[in-house]
C-alpha cells in the first residue's frame, strides 16, 4: 500500500493540485492509517476523474452554476433531521410533569394563564415606559420597545387625524374630524377614504382595548340594544361580531358630507354595510355609484357577490344575480381575483342544485384567467359537492380529484377560509368511510407550511375528533393504537366520545386485553367521571370469561374503578351505582376469584337500593361452592330472600343438594322455603 | 466655623498623604467589611440547619464539584462587557427571587445564548400549574423589553427542597 502510494505520488505530484497537496499534508501530519486510506481513495478518484476525459471524446465539461446557499440553510438541514417528539407535550409548555397538562382543559387554562401573564406585563411596560427606553439591541428591535398608547399631536389638524387613525382609534378619530370640519378646514379626499374605511372596518365601534378596562364599561353603555353582558370580554367579542350596521351611523353621515366621492369612499362604504349585515342598503349604494358614473373596483365586487345570496330567495335568482355582477365587472374592465372566486364559491354553496351545475364551469374560467386556486375553494367546493347530513350519492370521486390536485402542494394563507378545509375534508372521509383519502388529507398536513392552515385549538380538535373516529371503524385495532401513540396526548386530548369509539374497536377485534392501559389513559384524561363510559367498559369487561392473567388484570381495574364510585374528599358523590354496573364489577371479582372483595360489593346493593339479579347470584352460589364455604352459602339465601327474588326457591334446593348443612341451617332453609312458598 | 472645617480637611488631606506614602497602607474603610474568605461559606453550626447541595460546598470548589452559575463569553480573551452581564445577573436573580417568592428550590442558573437569555429555575410545588404559568409569561415578557433581547424560562419543580446535608 505504501509503495502504491509513493508511485501514485511521484505520478501526479507533476499535475497536483493545491487541494491535493492540502490534503496529503492533513492526512499525513495527523493519523497514519486513516490519512493512507483517504489519500489512497483519493488517488484512485483523482485518478479515474483524469483518464476519463483522456478517453472519451472532447465533450464539453458543463461546469453547473454556482449554488448559493441562504444564511439559514444548514439549520433547516438540521431542523429536517429532527420528527416531532410524541412523547412530549406542546412547545409552549414547561418540560416537567407538574406542568405537563394532562387534559385538554388543562390545556387551555395553562396557554391562557400563560397568554394574561403576557398581557399584565405588556400593561405594565404601556403604563411605565420610561422605564423601558433605553436601548441595547443592535439592530434595533421595534417590537420589544413600549408602546404608544395615547395620540402624540394635540392640535385639531390632519397629521393628528392621520395619526389617530394609524392607532386605530375611531371615536377620537370621528371627533377630530368634526372638530376640522367646523374649524373651516377642508380635509383632503385620500384622509377622509382613510377614515372611511377605519369606521367601516370597524363598524363605528372601537376595537376592543385589552389593557385598558375602564373603557370597556364606557363603551357597552354607549351600545344599546345590547342584553347586559355577565361575562365580560367574551360576550363583548361576540357583541362585535354581531353588530349591525346601524341607521345613521358615522360613516353615512361622513360620506354623505363629502363633495365628489371617488370609488374608494364608494368601496369603503359598500364593504362596511356588508361586513355588517346591511345587504339591501349595499346594493343600493351601488346603482348610486353607477349612476354618477363611476367604476367600481374589485373589492366592491366581491363584497356585492358575497351580499348576494342574502338578498334573493330563489337559487336561479341568488345565482342570475351573481352573472349579472359578473357581466358588470367585465364590462368594467375590473380583472377578478382569488377572493372573487371564493366568494363566488361560497355564494353558490346556498344555491343548491345550481351550485353543483354552475361550480366547474366558473373555476375553469377563473383558471384562463390565471387564478391559481387556495385551500379555501378547495373547501368550498367540497362543501357543494358534499352537504352534511345528505345520503352520499356516488359522489366519491370529487374528494379524491380534489386531493389530486392538492396533494404535494404547500399552501400559504391567503383566504380566512382556507382553515376550514382540513376539517371540511375529514368531515366528508367520515361520512363516506373512505380511509386512504383521509390519509391523504392527514399527509398533506404535513407538507411544507400546511400545517399553519389547520386552525385554531378548537378545530383541531374537530379535526383529530373526526380522524380518530374513522380510524376506530375502518383500521385494525394495531394501527389504531400506532395512531394512538402518536398522537395522544401530545397533539390532541380525546374526547369521551372518541374513548368509546376506541372501546367499540377493542370489542370488535377482541383485544378486551387492553382495557386496563385504556382505563388508565381515561383517568388521565379526566373521563373517568362520565356514567356511561365507565358503565361500557365494566360491561365490556364483565361479558366473557378470559384466561388468568387477564383476568387478574381486569380484577385490578375493577377496584380501582370501585374507588371513583365512593364517595370523593369532599363528600361529593360523582358517580351513581346502577344494578347493572355492580352486576358487572362482582361479576369481574368473581371471576378471578377475589371472594371477599366480591362479598363485600353485594353489601351495597342494599345501602343503594339496587337489585341483584338471579344469574348473579347464581354465578356466586357457583363460586362459593368451588370454595366450599357453608355459611356464606346460606347467608346467600338471606339475602336473595331479602330481596324477595323470584329465584330464590331455586337458589335454597341448590343449596341443600349441594351443601352439608347443619340442623339449624337445614331448618333456616326449610322456614324460608315455606315463606317464600307463602308469598308467591 | 467655616474656617474650622477648612483647617480640619487639610489636616485630613495632610495625614492621609502621609499615609499613603509611609508605606502603610491602611487605609479608611468606607463600606462594610466583606471579607472573601467568608463569602458564600454556610459554617458548619449544631447540625439542625438543612442546606442544598449548592450552599454546601464553597466557591473554592467551583469547578470542581459545582458548576457555574452564570454562564457568558465575556470572559473570554477580547470579549467585553462583564460587567454588565453581573449588573445583569444580579438584577435577574433579585428579580426572580421577587416575582417566585417563597417558590425557588436553588439558586438560579443563567445562561446566555447568543442573543438568547435562558433563566433555568428549580421550583418548589407550592403554586397551581396554571399560576406558575402566568408568572412565566410575565416574567419572559417583562425581561425581554427590558434587556432588548429574547428571554427563556426553563423551569422544573420538585416537592419540596432537596436537602443535601444538614451543617
Amino acid at each position: 500500500m505504501a509503495s502504491s502510494c509513493s508511485q501514485a505520488l511521484r505520478h501526479h505530484v507533476c499535475k497536483s493540485s493545491r487541494l491535493l497537496r492540502v490534503h496529503l499534508q492533513k492526512s499525513w501530519t495527523n493519523r497514519s492509517f486513516e490519512g493512507a486510506v483517504c489519500v489512497s481513495s483519493s488517488f484512485a478518484l483523482n485518478s479515474a476523474a483524469d483518464q476519463q476525459p483522456a478517453v472519451s471524446s472532447p465533450e464539453e465539461i458543463v461546469i453547473p452554476k454556482k449554488k448559493t446557499w441562504s444564511k439559514e440553510a444548514v439549520l433547516q438541514a438540521l431542523a429536517s433531521t429532527v420528527k416531532r417528539d410524541p412523547t412530549a407535550s406542546d412547545y409552549r409548555f414547561q418540560d416537567d410533569p407538574y406542568l405537563t397538562p394532562k387534559t385538554s382543559s388543562e390545556f387551555k387554562l395553562f396557554s391562557l394563564s400563560q397568554e394574561s401573564g403576557r398581557n399584565a406585563a405588556k400593561y405594565f411596560i404601556n403604563t411605565y415606559p420610561k422605564y423601558f427606553q433605553k436601548d441595547y439591541a443592535q439592530p434595533h428591535i421595534p417590537c420589544l420597545m413600549p408602546d404608544t398608547l395615547e395620540a402624540q399631536i394635540e392640535e385639531v389638524s390632519e397629521a393628528a387625524l392621520i395619526e389617530r387613525i394609524g392607532m386605530r382609534k375611531v371615536k377620537a378619530a370621528v371627533d377630530l374630524y368634526d372638530q376640522l370640519l367646523q374649524a373651516g378646514t377642508s380635509v383632503s379626499l385620500d384622509v377622509t377614504n382613510q377614515l372611511l374605511d377605519l369606521i367601516c372596518f370597524y363598524g363605528d365601534h372601537d376595537p376592543a382595548q385589552e389593557n385598558v378596562p375602564e373603557q370597556r364599561n364606557e363603551e357597552t353603555e354607549d351600545v344599546q340594544d345590547e342584553p347586559q353582558a355577565k361575562k365580560g370580554r367574551a360576550a363583548k367579542a361576540s357583541d362585535l361580531l354581531k353588530a349591525t350596521w346601524k341607521e345613521k351611523n358615522n360613516a353615512e353621515r361622513i360620506f354623505a358630507l363629502l363633495s365628489e366621492p371617488n370609488t374608494h369612499s364608494y368601496s369603503a362604504l359598500i364593504r362596511g354595510m356588508v361586513k355588517y349585515g346591511a345587504y339591501s342598503k349595499a346594493f343600493s349604494t351601488y346603482t348610486d355609484l353607477l349612476n354618477s358614473r363611476l367604476k367600481a373596483d374589485v373589492h366592491t365586487f366581491n363584497a356585492l357577490i358575497t351580499a348576494a345570496p342574502e338578498v334573493k330567495e330563489k337559487y336561479n335568482e341568488k345565482w342570475e344575480l351573481i352573472v349579472d355582477l359578473l357581466k358588470q365587472m367585465a364590462e368594467q374592465k375590473v380583472k377578478p381575483n382569488l377572493l372573487t372566486l371564493n366568494a363566488v364559491l361560497k355564494a353558490l354553496r346556498r344555491c343548491g342544485t345550481v351550485g353543483k351545475s354552475q361550480a366547474f364551469p366558473v373555476i375553469s374560467e377563473m383558471k384562463a384567467l390565471s387564478i391559481d386556486l387556495s385551500l379555501a375553494s378547495y373547501s368550498h367546493l367540497l362543501a357543494i359537492f358534499y352537504k352534511p347530513g345528505a345520503p352520499i350519492q356516488g359522489q366519491t370521486d370529487i374528494l379524491q380529484e380534489v386531493m389530486n390536485e392538492v396533494s404535494g402542494k404547500s399552501f400559504t394563507p391567503q383566504d380566512p377560509d382556507d382553515a376550514q378545509f382540513f376539517i371540511t375534508a375529514m368531515r366528508i372521509c367520515l361520512d363516506t368511510k373512505d380511509m386512504e383519502q383521509a390519509y391523504r388529507v392527514h399527509e398533506l398536513l404535513g407538507v411544507g407550511e400546511n400545517w399553519r392552515l389547520l386552525g385554531n385549538d378548537f378545530q383541531q380538535n374537530i379535526y383529530y375528533a373526526r380522524f380518530f373516529s374513522l380510524l376506530c371503524m375502518m383500521e385494525n385495532i394495531d394501527v389504531m393504537l400506532k395512531w394512538y401513540r402518536d398522537l395522544v396526548p401530545s397533539v390532541y386530548y380525546p374526547s369521551s366520545n372518541v374513548m368509546r369509539d376506541l372501546l367499540q374497536a377493542l370489542d370488535t377485534d377482541n383485544r378486551l386485553d387492553l382495557i386496563p392501559q385504556i382505563w388508565k389513559d381515561i383517568k388521565q384524561l379526566g373521563h373517568a367521571n362520565r356514567q356511561n363510559l365507565v358503565e361500557e367498559l365494566l360491561t365490556l369487561m364483565a361479558r366473557e370469561k378470559h384466561n388468568q392473567e387477564v383476568q387478574e388484570s381486569f380484577a385490578e381495574c375493577a377496584l380501582d374503578i370501585k374507588k371513583i364510585y365512593d364517595t370523593g374528599d369532599r363528600g361529593k358523590v360523582l358517580l351513581n351505582w346502577t344494578a347493572g354496573s355492580l352486576s358487572d364489577l362482582i361479576s369481574v371479582l368473581l371471576a378471578a376469584h377475589r371472594r371477599q372483595d366480591a362479598w363485600d360489593m353485594l353489601k351495597l346493593f342494599k345501602t343503594h337500593n339496587r337489585v341483584p339479579s338471579e344469574e348473579l347470584l347464581n354465578k356466586f352460589l357457583m363460586c362459593v361452592k368451588e370454595d366450599g364455604d357453608v355459611n356464606q352459602a346460606v347467608e346467600l339465601v338471606q339475602i336473595s330472600a331479602g330481596f324477595c327474588l323470584p329465584g330464590t326457591p331455586k337458589l335454597i334446593q341448590r343449596v341443600q343438594q349441594e351443601f352439608e348443612l347443619t340442623e339449624q341451617q337445614r331448618k333456616m332453609l326449610s322456614d324460608l322455603e315455606i315463606q317464600s312458598f307463602n308469598s308467591e | 466655623m467655616a474656617t474650622s472645617l477648612v483647617r480640619q480637611t487639610k489636616l485630613l488631606s495632610i495625614v492621609t498623604s502621609q499615609l499613603s506614602s509611609a508605606a502603610c497602607f491602611r487605609n479608611i474603610h468606607c463600606t462594610a467589611a466583606c471579607l472573601k474568605n467568608r463569602a458564600a461559606r454556610i459554617r458548619v453550626a449544631k447540625g439542625d440547619k438543612p442546606v442544598t447541595y449548592e450552599q454546601a460546598y464553597h466557591p473554592h470548589h467551583i469547578g470542581h464539584r459545582k458548576g457555574w452559575l452564570s454562564q457568558h463569553t465575556s470572559n473570554l480573551q477580547g470579549e467585553d462587557g462583564a460587567a454588565e452581564r453581573v449588573v445583569e445577573d444580579v438584577f435577574i436573580r433579585r428579580f426572580m427571587y421577587g416575582t417566585f417568592h417563597g417558590c425557588l428550590a436553588d439558586e438560579i442558573v443563567i445562561k446566555r445564548r447568543g442573543n438568547l437569555l435562558v433563566i433555568c429555575a428549580v421550583m418548589i410545588q407550592k403554586l397551581l400549574p396554571s399560576k406558575f404559568y402566568f408568572l412565566i409569561g410575565y416574567t419572559e415578557e417583562l425581561l425581554s423589553h427590558f434587556y432588548k433581547c429574547p428571554v427563556k424560562i426553563e423551569m422544573q419543580t420538585v416537592e419540596e427542597k432537596v436537602v443535601y446535608k444538614y451543617l
